[in-house]
């Protein structure tokens, strides 16, 4: 009876979702066009090196490291800031208070609809491509489990952030710079952009301590290790746990502060 | 009667930033600490029994909405106390708005892409309503309103109407022991208008709900409330019966007749035979205002049929909506 409460959402979402049938097609489209520009740039890096291996990595590992990592964002990336600056702009807030359900797992689970259609409309197509395309280059075994385990964790972290961000909106009242300068750092510092590999090391090993490495490249790692040794697994989830109940605390801490400015000043 | 609401003495301030004009006074307001306080609410109190429906008005910015944000735990009272089917709502909000329906005229809480029957199906899980409750309320508002057309519609294709029939609906699916109604009737056509006070009054009778109506539609005051409150500028100024209300500045009628010859020139004469009341003339009247408590207007008629004949007459009574008005006007006396 209780998850029932919640799942009702995720059903009502996946609902919605599939009504917008253009709007998924669109971003197909334009998925497969940075997907291109991703391809022609990379390929310019690598011909401009000289050799075949940059920073441990063929042209081909990077590519399908960035077509998984573009995929993966398909499927995680959750407008929440959106949402919530506009609910808060609006005053429809106020609606979603008197809910009797705490407002960050209401807004969780009203957008997990599009996680489900999401994963099979775009990660799992890409995925299988890749597959196929590549044949054979992403191993298929044990890793698919850590995959799913450290994605779910991902998807944890990705939405604390994105409340966190969310929450701003309380003080600022405007969604935009506040929701570009959040994309910008995290697409950037989690790697889903540019392969952690590629970073100086001195940037990247502080980049890897923070949580935005835990969203896209602690996934996509495990995706394409076929044999990690246990000690870099276990330090992969392990960091993607701290962040994941650290994240979801103060999220929940910031936004129980900032409802007081909400309640007492009337947003 | 139990009582449902007790609100003892909230006061509610809002900090605002005072803003310059002008380019240069926008860039000093960014650096700005020049706050001034504003009472949207002060010191108001109220009880709201069990199963009454309580017209809560007032003009524009008066306070209403902050009153009805503060019942529903979405502010919090700067000073007072406040208590709602027991709860303090600020405190306990989930667990009041278990308790609470809220429907604002502006906004509707139905997801927008699904069609009405998704929406009743969230709200039966997440207010996590039984079955057989759920079932025998679709069917006491199948009884009431035809809603199987409007079950498969989705609500961003129905009018502004249906949306609003369905939003009062969807607030009143879990029982709520209290709805807030705020302006629901606005931008309606009559024939909704009436259609959703109906619906509004048989809810209250059948699940004796406690209503709390907020409007600036008399018809819907008259329609449904027996009990009004209003407030002004963050203070009560009423909070009685409506039958009260109509003798609250005297009891007043206005005498309409139609005489022979010019009726603005007949007016002056009659005003100056009747110096005590309000005579004036539009085009197709003289209306004379008859304080009922001073002199019965059988006898002001007998007066002024003395040195006239008066072709034709009607007596109107002051309605509620001109009683408001003098109230947002003048102020109580």
């Amino acid at each position: 009876m209780k998850l029932k409460k919640y799942l009702t959402l995720t059903r009502a979402g996946i609902i919605e979702a599939l009504q917008f049938r253009l709007s998924a097609f669109i971003m197909v489209v334009g998925n497969l066009s940075y997907l291109i520009v991703i391809y022609f740039l990379w390929k310019a890096i690598y011909a401009s090196s000289g050799t075949d291996i940059v920073n441990g990595m063929t042209f081909n590992d990077t590519l399908i490291y960035l077509v998984l990592a573009t995929a993966l964002f398909g499927f995680m990336e959750m407008y929440t800031v959106w949402e919530m600056g506009r609910a808060i702009q609006s005053g429809k807030v106020v609606l979603d208070l008197i809910k009797p359900m705490d407002i960050r797992r209401y807004l969780f689970w009203c957008y997990s609809g599009n996680f489900v259609v999401n994963f099979f409309f775009t990660f799992l197509p890409t995925f299988i491509a890749v597959c196929i395309i590549t044949n054979g280059a992403v191993p298929v075994g044990l890793n698919l489990v850590y995959f799913a385990v450290s994605v779910v964790m991902a998807i944890l972290i990705n939405y604390s952030i994105d409340f966190f961000t969310g929450t701003i909106c309380v003080y600022t009242e405007s969604i935009w710079g506040v929701n570009i300068m959040k994309q910008v750092i995290v697409l950037l510092l989690s790697g889903a952009t540019i392969p952690l590999a590629f970073f100086p090391d001195g940037l990247r090993t502080v980049v890897e301590k923070l949580p935005f490495a835990s969203i896209y490249n602690a996934p996509l790692t495990l995706l394409l290790d076929s044999s990690p040794n246990s000690d870099t697994l276990l330090e992969t989830l392990g960091m993607q746990f701290i962040w994941c109940v650290s994240m979801t605390m103060i999220s929940r801490l910031f936004w129980k502060v900032s409802l007081r400015k909400i309640t007492v000043n009337g947003g | 009667m139990a009582n449902i609401i007790e609100i003892k003495n909230i006061t509610k301030e809002f900090k605002v930033l005072n803003r310059r004009e002008g380019l240069i006074g926008s860039f000093k307001d960014l650096f700005s600490r020049n706050y001034k306080t504003v009472r949207a609410v002060d010191n108001i109190s109220m009880t709201v029994g069990q199963g009454e429906i309580v017209g809560y008005l007032g003009p524009n910015g008066a306070g209403k909405s902050t009153t009805i944000k503060m019942m529903t735990g979405v502010l919090e009272p700067t000073s007072g106390e406040i208590l709602v089917g027991g709860n303090v709502p600020y405190k306990n909000r989930t667990k009041n708005a278990q308790e609470i329906g809220v429907v604002f005229g502006q906004r509707s809480q139905l997801w927008w892409a699904l069609p009405l029957i998704e929406s009743f199906k969230i709200l039966r899980d997440i207010y996590q309503i039984p079955e057989q409750n759920y079932k025998s309320m679709l069917e006491l508002y199948q009884s009431l309103v035809d809603i199987e057309p409007l079950l498969h519609k989705p609500v961003r294709q129905m009018s502004l109407g249906q949306r609003t029939l369905s939003d009062i609906l969807a607030a009143f699916l879990h029982d709520p022991k209290i709805v807030f109604l705020d302006e629901p009737t606005i931008g309606l056509d009559v024939s909704m208008k009436s259609k959703i006070r109906t619906l509004i009054h048989a809810l209250n009778k059948e699940k004796n709900t406690t209503v709390i109506l907020t409007t600036h539609d008399m018809g819907d005051v008259d329609a449904l409330c027996r009990r009004i409150v209003i407030i002004d500028k963050g203070k009560m100024l009423y909070d009685n019966d409506i039958e009260h209300l109509k003798g609250f500045f005297g009891s007043y009628r206005t005498l309409k007749i139609r005489v022979d010859g010019d009726l603005k020139e007949q007016s002056g004469v009659i005003q100056g035979e009747l110096p005590d009341m309000k005579v004036s003339a539009d085009d197709e009247w003289i209306s004379v205002l008859v304080d009922e408590d001073k002199a019965k207007v059988i006898d002001v008629l007998g007066q002024i049929q003395k040195s006239r004949s008066v072709r034709d007459m009607k007596l109107e009574e002051i309605s509620t909506e001109e009683v408001i008005r003098k109230i947002y006007e003048e102020g109580v006396k």
